[in-house]
């Protein structure tokens, strides 16, 4: 039995985590769901997100966040990396700038789709 | 900042991906990616009643989007919008999004361009539609913005 899938290795979709087309986060606020645009910083195994320090709401250290890298407008060539993790406090990085607050996402799960690679694949279901 | 201000319906007018951030009944977040199409003072997502966005929806109500205007790399605000949201699936707003959404999309030079320049995956992609069809219904998360306000785009270096 076979189906078709979007999902990729989110190994190849590498590059989303270079170039960062758009980049976002959503986190758990005492006003429920927050989205925040942000600057990511991507070093191996480290996705480091900043965001204004000035930000009317911010995450808390320790708790869970989604990071999305997305890009495309057209059908086929929405492409995107999702990564669930916790927030984990740190300096700044070297060479960015002073005036946001930076955590690195420690990632629990993460996925990854391209809807320019549908293709068929065995159901393993 | 109102919701029909000229300066929020302007980037909605030119947005094409929506960012829902939702949470689920335990409180965790999410965040997808969506097409969606502005109507008569409300914002529809198209998407199916199965996927963890619409689950998310029926169990909070609150919603918190973004919008980035695609097209135009020099326009770096980005419009955060929150509101209340519900699933729908009733066939009168499925046919009014879906219309909306084939003006928007796929009958544009772009969308017919995008669909040409992938002809050999045509088949695929109505094979996985049907595949989301067997999982569940079609649905338009219907959300009542409340509140509108502008952000920046961080890759860009802004601080705002």
């Amino acid at each position: 039995m076979k189906r078709v899938t979007r999902d990729i290795d989110p190994r190849d979709a590498q590059d989303l985590l270079e170039r960062v087309p758009r980049a976002c986060i959503a986190f758990t606020s005492d006003i429920g769901p927050v989205s925040q645009p942000v600057v990511l910083v991507w070093q191996t195994d480290h996705y480091f997100v900043g965001i204004p320090g000035n930000a009317d709401h911010k995450p808390e250290f320790g708790n869970e966040v989604v990071l999305l890298v997305d890009e495309g407008v057209q059908f086929f060539d929405l492409r995107a990396i999702y990564i669930r993790g916790k927030a984990i406090s740190i300096e700044v990085p070297a060479g960015e700038p002073a005036g946001r607050i930076w955590f690195d996402v420690v990632p629990t799960k993460m996925v990854a789709w391209d809807y320019g690679m549908l293709r068929e694949v065995e159901d393993e279901n | 900042m109102k919701i029909d201000d000229p300066t929020v319906l302007d980037i909605l007018r030119r947005s094409m991906v929506a960012r829902i951030a939702t949470l689920s009944r335990n409180g965790r977040p999410s965040i997808n990616p969506l097409y969606f199409v502005a109507s008569d003072g409300h914002l529809w997502l198209g998407t199916s009643d199965w996927t963890l966005a619409a689950r998310n929806v029926t169990a909070d109500s609150r919603v918190s989007i973004l919008f980035n205007v695609e097209k135009d790399p020099t326009e770096q605000r980005v419009l955060r919008i929150s509101g209340r949201a519900n699933v729908r699936t009733d066939q009168e707003i499925i046919r009014s999004y879906n219309i909306c959404v084939a003006r928007k999309y796929i009958l544009t030079p772009a969308g017919i361009i995008n669909a040409l320049a992938h002809l050999r995956q045509i088949p695929l992609k109505l094979t996985y539609n049907a595949q989301g069809s067997e999982k569940g219904q079609a649905c338009v998360i219907d959300i009542l913005p409340e509140r509108a306000e502008f952000l920046y785009n961080q890759s860009a270096g802004n601080l705002a």
